[in-house]
């Protein structure tokens, strides 16, 4: 189940005790580290590296599950691409049209390495991260208007609602007699696609809502002074970015 | 007819449903009372499938739900959800029951015949929009369209909370009127007055273990279960129990007068 895979899990770690723009900052370079580099071994290393950074900061069983989920998503990916390149000599051939080539193979591995490469960082940043202190730092610190980081924070926190809403959805059609427990992927996501309008209404709703007890609450008095809490900058936020910016560098040598 | 035997089930570690048997028998009315978070919803995902049970077994007429298709008890079993909203998922409310016909009946001619029946029954225009209707009035087209389907088994989860008196009883007596052809109705619910008018047989729950299994008339007169389960009696018990030993077992208004008629002679 998707729910649960976001939201913060405290701890006192390296990594939590973090400015949470710096949290942000690392996340987005290992991030785009992996796309300026070809070499699969510089990306599986980023892969470990995240494995290992959830593993230091106490959220090693959270790590492994979303490298798990990535995985089966990317096999699918993989299979899929290595069946429509063509391009590059031919390894062997699935049917006398269909080759297995060794720059589909190579590709299509670069291809869903860097999808979980990319993903990690971003959900183990999540992770350590309490939602208002990211949005209060990227209004104190950028001078972004609270309204904005308030939508994006909102948004990140409504995605495990959502997938128990829509675990909700799939529940009730199943009872009346939707076949959902079929084990058809693509069957399964042509069942799925009819259920977005109730999805989107509830939502609308909830978001309607929010928005309305936010009002009544003064959200519109808000300004970049109105947060009480400091986020400095320590020694170990410099040795962070320092860390992930030569990684950045090599990521671009090599 | 649907048959709990020694179910266990837990959402994550903590037991949500502990060591509970039940039958309820075909053409049977069963009320499931309880406190809030006692465990009802989770007794009737249970009953359909929705949900297996860890240990013990639940039958569904005769089919094991562990290991039959939940879509395929779905044809024979209507099931009310306590939010209708999550049901509901066409543009007009014809679209919406024609869509739950699809899974029961293979014949179009048949599925407009039903559809226009509930239409009829319920007195709702069919090009309708249900999001723009208010939530009681979802809450009856997501009956309507289970009510099309005719179920042999009809599970409900709170069918007429925040509804009106007059609309609960209207719904009340299309509920009944089904069971009084044979099918067998399994409803949750906070309302005494509504269990002790329509059930047969009550069943409390109370923090995932039954309290309570039997007669509308021994369990409502049962103050012990009832406390228990924090739910206050209907009416008419609640005086019964109040003139004392002399009136146990009176939980009808034509019991109570014949009582009391009987008590003035005496
Ligand atoms: N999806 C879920 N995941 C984890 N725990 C759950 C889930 N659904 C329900 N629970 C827990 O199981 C217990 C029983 O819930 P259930 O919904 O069956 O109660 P209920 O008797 O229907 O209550 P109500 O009268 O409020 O509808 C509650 O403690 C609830 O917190
Ligand atoms: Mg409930």
């Amino acid at each position: 189940m998707m729910a649960g895979f976001l939201d913060y899990i405290p701890g006192t770690s390296f990594l939590h005790r973090l400015n949470p723009l710096t949290k942000l900052l690392f996340s987005l370079i290992l991030c785009v580290s992996c796309f300026v580099t070809d070499l699969h071994l510089f990306i599986l290393g980023l892969i470990l590296l995240n494995l290992a950074l959830g593993f230091y900061s106490g959220i090693a069983r959270r790590s492994l599950r979303i490298l798990s989920a990535l995985i089966k998503f990317s096999i699918v990916l993989f299979i899929v691409q290595v069946l429509v390149i063509h391009d590059g000599t031919a390894l062997f051939y699935l049917t006398k049209s269909m080759p297995i080539t060794d720059l589909g193979v190579s590709f299509s591995l670069l291809f869903v390495m860097r999808l979980i490469a990319a993903t990690m960082p971003l959900t183990l940043m999540l992770s350590v991260t309490q939602m208002s202190d990211l949005s209060n730092v990227l209004v104190e610190k950028l001078g972004i208007p609270f309204r904005y980081t308030f939508a994006l924070t909102t948004a990140i926190r409504f995605i495990p609602v959502f997938a128990a809403e829509m675990g909700g959805i799939v529940e009730a059609q199943t009872a009346r007699g939707v076949a959902f427990d079929t084990k058809n992927i693509f069957k399964k996501l042509t069942l799925l696609l009819p259920l977005c309008v109730p999805l989107l209404i509830s939502s609308v709703k909830r978001i309607e809502s929010g928005a309305i007890s936010a009002e009544l609450r003064g959200f519109n008095l808000r300004k970049r002074g109105s947060g009480y809490k400091q986020y400095g900058i320590q020694g170990i936020d410099i040795l962070a970015l320092a860390v992930v910016v030569v990684i950045f560098v090599l990521g671009i040598l090599f | 007819m649907i048959r709990f035997e020694h179910t266990r089930f837990a959402y994550d570690k903590t037991p949500v449903i502990d060591d509970v048997s039940f039958t309820v028998a075909k053409g049977d009315f069963a009320a499931l009372i309880g406190a809030n978070g006692a465990g009802k919803s989770t007794i009737t995902k249970l009953c359909n499938g929705l949900l297996k049970p860890q240990s013990g077994r639940v039958v569904l007429n005769g089919l094991d739900t562990k290991t039959t298709k939940t879509s395929l008890l779905a044809k024979t079993t209507g099931f009310l959800f306590q939010n209708p909203d999550r049901q509901i998922c066409k543009n007009t409310i014809a679209e919406e029951i024609l869509f739950g016909l699809e899974f029961v009946f293979d014949d179009e001619a048949k599925r407009k015949d039903q559809c226009q029946f509930v239409l009829e029954q319920f007195k709702f225009d069919g090009k309708r929009d249900p999001f723009s209707m208010s939530r009681g009035e979802r809450q009856r087209i997501a009956l309507a369209s289970l009510l099309a389907r005719d179920p042999q088994i009809m599970i409900l989860d709170e069918p007429t909370t925040g509804l009106d008196y007059r609309e609960c009883t209207q719904i009340m007596e299309m509920i009944a009127e089904r069971n009084a052809s044979g099918v067998t109705v399994l409803m949750v619910t906070h309302d005494m007055e509504i269990t002790q008018d329509y059930a047969k047989h009550v069943l409390v729950l109370n923090q995932g273990k039954l309290l309570g299994d039997g007669d509308v008339a021994d369990v409502m007169t049962n103050r012990a279960v009832l406390e228990a389960a924090s739910v206050s009696p209907a009416q008419i018990p609640a005086l019964a129990m109040r003139f004392g030993p002399a009136f146990t077992h009176v939980s009808t208004p034509e019991q109570m007068a014949e009582r009391i008629a009987r008590g003035c002679r005496a």
